[in-house]
């Protein structure tokens, strides 16, 4: 293992992407990115599985940014997933979408998630978003100790 | 019930009366002419009465004219007294007959000789004894031939009210038949009646039941239909959301990358490179706001009014507030006359204020001395709204594209703007039953009135071209300065 993952991006939109990426470079958050490109690899990153067989679930990313309209298998239910396991389900995940569509936040929320933003289409702005959502969960927010959610799992409960 | 069958029902009515009015007085007639019958039949005994008082005077009057026995006197007596109590009773009988009262008047006399005759011979029989009373008897006087006239006298009074009698029994015979055929025709013309009632009703039953079924179709058709338009308005508003909404990741694309082109390259760029992705820029960030509003405008096709009582006043100030950075740097004056409160959706009800009182900022930006005036006024027993501004106003012909979407009555150039606006405020008020309409003069201003609530006339915009001044409820107007 080279380095813990501190963020896990899931959107199909390479632009999007990359000017996400920009904007959390752009205030010195860049440091561990991993990138999903549809909700199938997200899954697969976060339940150590496929090509990332080899992590461990001791040491989840510190943040999920999560698209909603994804291929495969689409934002709320990688939501669902993270949310329905007890080895991910404290990973704080927040909805950044292109909607503001009110079933789309209702679904959001009662599903647990973390937080919910509309990406602004200015980039100024935009950016500005990035910055206090990636200040706020990799340097404010406390996250859970490393490994407790899963030795709760391996004690059966 | 339909107009033919009230006059149906009316003349059925009307019938029945009169055969019912027609069958008693028939019987009130029968009854009568009956009476007289009997009538006839009691005077026809009174005369055969009389005679018989005559024959029992007489034969007393020989019984003791043979025997001289004063017993015989008694039947003679009875017999005189009776005639004069049956002849008073035949004419007290045929008082409204002249002409048996005058045949009574002729017989008197006749009666009255021949009992004066009965009585002069029982007189010689009593004086003169059993001879010479026979020889006045056989020597006969007069006396039988006054009884044959008496006879005959009351014989022509018989016949006199014998003929009456015929006429009555005729009369009464025909009115008899008169009221049956009353009766019959009655009950015939009362079954055709109740017939014609009976196929009318079948009739209206039939037709009623034709029209409910008709209703029920129409109504089902109307049915599908308002379904099928809430579902194509459903999928036009969810149309217009997904474009709206897949509009902005493209957006964001030309936004961010023409963002960092200026940032990363910006001082490389020669002065026209940087004027070209200046205007890209803008043309992304009003891209950007055309399809925030087009949002915002399908929402509220979407959205379910959640109403409360809301004192309109706290949400123009409000307004006010959120309009004070626009304001910063002018001079404005406001001019806000006390508001009614109501049932609206508060948050709506604030967005209508923001966005008329906006364009009166924006619209009055060239002025030196803006002045902006908001209050309520009353017309036709409906309250109206007014916002009015000294800006730019718009030429009249065109106030039919005022409040369309897209639709802008000036130059991006002069005053910046998506169009939607208005849309947006005239689709809240609709939504609260409301109207929205304006008057302006070119360069002189613009006047905004709406209502809320479902109108309870259509007659409120008949008068809008007067002064609404005159009408405002509240005088005094706080005045601020921004």
């Amino acid at each position: 293992m080279s380095h813990e993952v501190e963020i896990l991006l899931v959107d199909d939109s390479p632009e999007d992407v990359e000017l996400t990426i920009i904007a959390l470079r752009r205030n010195n958050l860049s440091n561990d990115i991993q990138v999903a490109e549809d909700g199938a690899e997200a899954l697969d990153f976060l339940f150590c599985r496929g090509p990332h067989k080899d992590r461990s679930f001791s040491h989840p990313p510190k943040l999920v940014l999560l698209d909603l309209k994804l291929p495969k298998v689409d934002g709320l239910e990688v939501l669902r997933a993270i949310r329905a396991d007890e080895r991910t389900k404290a990973i704080p995940v927040v909805i950044l979408t292109s909607s503001k569509e009110q079933r789309d936040l209702i679904d959001g929320y009662n599903l647990g998630v973390s937080a919910y933003i509309q990406k602004p289409v200015d980039f100024d702005q935009f950016s500005e978003t990035i910055r206090q959502v990636g200040m706020f969960w990799l340097l404010i927010n406390q996250a859970p100790p490393a490994g407790a959610f899963v030795a709760r799992k391996a004690r059966g409960v | 019930m339909s107009f033919a069958s009230k006059v149906i029902a009316a003349c059925a009515l009307m019938i029945l009366l009169g055969i019912g009015v027609l069958s008693f007085r028939s019987t009130l007639r029968d009854e009568r002419d009956r009476e007289w019958v009997t009538h006839t039949h009691v005077v026809v005994e009174s005369l055969e009465e009389i005679l018989i008082d005559i024959n029992q005077a007489e034969t007393g009057q020989r019984g003791y004219i043979l025997t001289g026995d004063a017993d015989y006197r008694k039947p003679f007596e009875e017999g005189t007294q009776n005639v004069h109590r049956d002849i008073e009773k035949f004419r007290e009988l045929t008082t409204d007959n002249p002409s048996q009262q005058e045949a009574a008047r002729r017989l008197q006399p006749l009666i009255a000789a021949r009992l004066a005759g009965l009585v002069e011979r029982m007189e010689i029989r009593s004086r003169s004894g059993l001879v010479a009373a026979s020889r006045a008897v056989a020597s006969g006087n007069n006396g039988e031939e006054l009884m044959e006239k008496i006879r005959e006298r009351v014989g022509e009074m018989r016949e006199t009210e014998d003929r009456l009698l015929r006429i009555r029994l005729e009369e009464a015979s025909a009115s008899s038949q008169r009221m049956k055929t009353v009766i019959v025709v009655g009950n015939a013309v009362g079954i055709f009646i109740l017939l014609l009632a009976g196929f009318v009703i079948h009739r209206e039953t039939g037709r009623r039941n034709l029209a409910e079924q008709n209703l029920m179709h129409i109504n089902e058709r109307l049915e599908r239909r308002t379904l099928e338009l809430s579902e194509t308005n459903h999928e036009l508003e969810s149309f217009s959301y997904s474009v709206a909404h897949d509009l902005r990741a493209p957006l964001r694309q030309i936004a961010g990358y023409s963002n960092l082109l200026n940032r990363d390259y910006g001082p490389k760029l020669d002065a026209e490179m940087q004027r070209y992705l200046h205007k890209i820029e803008e043309g992304a960030a009003k891209m950007g706001r055309l399809v925030d509003d087009l949002l915002s405008l399908s929402k509220i096709g979407r959205q379910q009014l959640s109403l409360e009582a809301t004192p309109l006043d706290s949400l123009l100030r409000q307004a006010v507030d959120e309009l004070a950075p626009e304001c910063s740097g002018r001079e404005v004056e406001w001019r806000i006359g006390g508001l009614f409160s109501t049932e609206c959706d508060a948050g709506l009800m604030k967005q209508v204020f923001v966005n008329l009182l906006s364009n009166a900022v924006k619209y009055t930006r060239k002025r030196e001395h803006a002045v902006i005036e908001v209050g309520q006024m009353r017309q036709n027993d409906t309250r109206v709204i007014f916002v009015r501004d000294n800006g730019a106003g718009f030429e009249m012909q065109y106030v039919g594209k005022l409040f369309g979407v897209f639709q802008r009555l000036h130059k991006a150039r002069d005053f910046e703007g998506t169009g939607v606006g208005l849309a947006i405020v005239q689709r809240i008020i609709r939504k609260h039953g409301g109207d929205i309409w304006a008057e302006a003069e070119l360069d002189q201003g613009a006047t905004f009135y709406f209502t809320l609530g479902w109108p309870q006339n259509d007659a409120k915009k008949s008068n809008t071209n007067g002064k609404p001044e005159s009408a405002i409820t509240n005088e005094v107007y706080s005045v601020a300065r921004s």
